[in-house]
């Protein structure tokens, strides 16, 4: 799914994804401070563990991706998150591969990373956490949506005989993207209940006192 | 902002504590055996890619192709020349594609002149109701292919085992990783 194997993508797509998952994660480190990292490492291991449990579904087999939820609490961080996380799925478990990293780290990180800078000055800022995590929810579909066309894209672009049916496309990633927006708006609608302040990728420099 | 990791890390925990039972990535294992090559696919940690599009080629030249079946298998004729390396693809079609390599020495015995080289020369002559050496090396490349393929299927499978202690090492990668990067930026402060 959005773990697309070596050897399936031709180089121009393997460079220019490399190229701009590379500037995601130059852009995600400069924006690293003290408080982000350990938060960055915290939610890379999250999806690093969740995006390993699979449930089979139709003719796949699909897992969460949590990048809504990565994107709103990490903005650009979500980058360096998603790389590192991946490459470690790579390297010990065969999944994806290391070729393909920039590839599949866009694909993730990248609809993340805008449902954060588009949604996520609207769910900081919702007059409930009711409608923070509705909002989160509605990201979370975005997200979905925006990795699956990232895949067929780089399938279509490389291999168009590879280029995912439009209806097994349906069958799996619509069933994800339900179980996603429930599992990310509970988390965001949790967090805005009990920890406001986990919702901003960047605290002011008066707001980032100890509490 | 302390309940923040702690919330985390109970997540963390609790999907390692369900990983192992199911997991992702997908792929093919392939055997040949009597002249069939067989096998499934299979996502790695559990579960088989069920009536999704399969394809055999040998080298550009296309072999078989069909839909897996309920235990995400495969079967077709192997062909009498190999001149090429088979690769049988699986494409569930969502993204999800994975390639098996069956190289020519899987395929049997190797051709009757180099059989018979092989031989030594000093051997005893043999009677004239033996059958000949290459049918002798054909039967004992079938005995042992069918000896050998479950084994195969073993190693394919633990190769794509999901370890618990690799699941680990890598969530505690991730916080070292974090723990170099705090430090780093300590000391340049």
């Amino acid at each position: 799914m959005a773990h697309i194997p070596d050897g399936l993508l031709g180089l121009p797509v393997l460079i220019g994804t490399g190229a701009l998952a590379a500037g995601g994660v130059a852009l995600g480190l400069r924006a690293l401070d003290d408080r982000a990292i350990p938060r960055v490492a915290l939610l890379a291991a999250v999806f690093f563990a969740a995006s390993l449990v699979a449930v089979p579904v139709g003719p796949s087999s699909v897992h969460l991706l949590l990048s809504g939820v990565m994107g709103i609490m990490l903005g650009w961080g979500i980058f360096p998150a998603v790389v590192v996380a991946l490459a470690l799925q790579a390297a010990l478990f065969g999944m994806g591969g290391l070729t393909s990293l920039g590839t599949n780290t866009l694909n993730i990180a990248l609809p993340g990373a805008l449902v954060g800078v588009v949604l996520g000055p609207m769910i900081r800022n919702a007059a409930s956490p009711a409608r923070a995590g509705a909002l989160a929810a509605l990201g979370s579909v975005l997200a979905v949506a925006g990795t699956a066309a990232g895949v067929a894209l780089a399938l279509f672009l490389s291999a168009p005989e590879f280029t995912p049916a439009a209806k097994v496309l349906g069958l799996t990633y619509l069933p994800l993207a339900l179980v996603e927006a429930a599992v990310s708006g509970t988390i965001i609608s949790f967090l805005a209940r009990v920890e406001p302040r986990a919702l901003h990728p960047r605290l002011s420099p008066e707001e980032d006192l100890p509490a | 902002m302390i309940r923040l990791p702690f919330l985390l890390l109970s997540l963390i925990f609790a999907l390692c504590a369900a990983s192992p039972a199911a997991a992702h990535g997908m792929k093919v294992f392939a055997k040949v055996v009597g002249g069939e090559v067989s096998g499934y696919g299979f996502f790695i940690g559990g579960g088989r890619p069920q009536g999704v599009h399969w394809s055999a080629a040998m080298g550009q030249t296309a072999l078989a192709e069909g839909q897996t079946d309920a235990t995400g298998g495969f079967a077709f004729v192997a062909p009498a020349q190999i001149t090429a390396p088979v690769t049988i693809t699986m494409n569930t079609g969502d993204g999800h594609i994975a390639q098996a390599t069956l190289g020519p020495e899987r395929f049997g015995a190797p051709p009757p002149p180099a059989a018979a080289k092989a031989a030594p020369a000093n051997s005893p002559a043999l009677s004239s109701s033996a059958p000949p050496q290459g049918d002798i090396a054909a039967v004992v490349e079938a005995a042992v292919a069918r000896e050998v393929a479950p084994l195969m299927e073993r190693l394919e499978q633990l190769d794509a085992r999901m370890r618990m202690t690799d699941l680990m090492s890598g969530i505690f990668l991730i916080i070292g990783l974090a723990g170099i990067g705090l430090w780093a930026r300590g000391r340049r402060k």
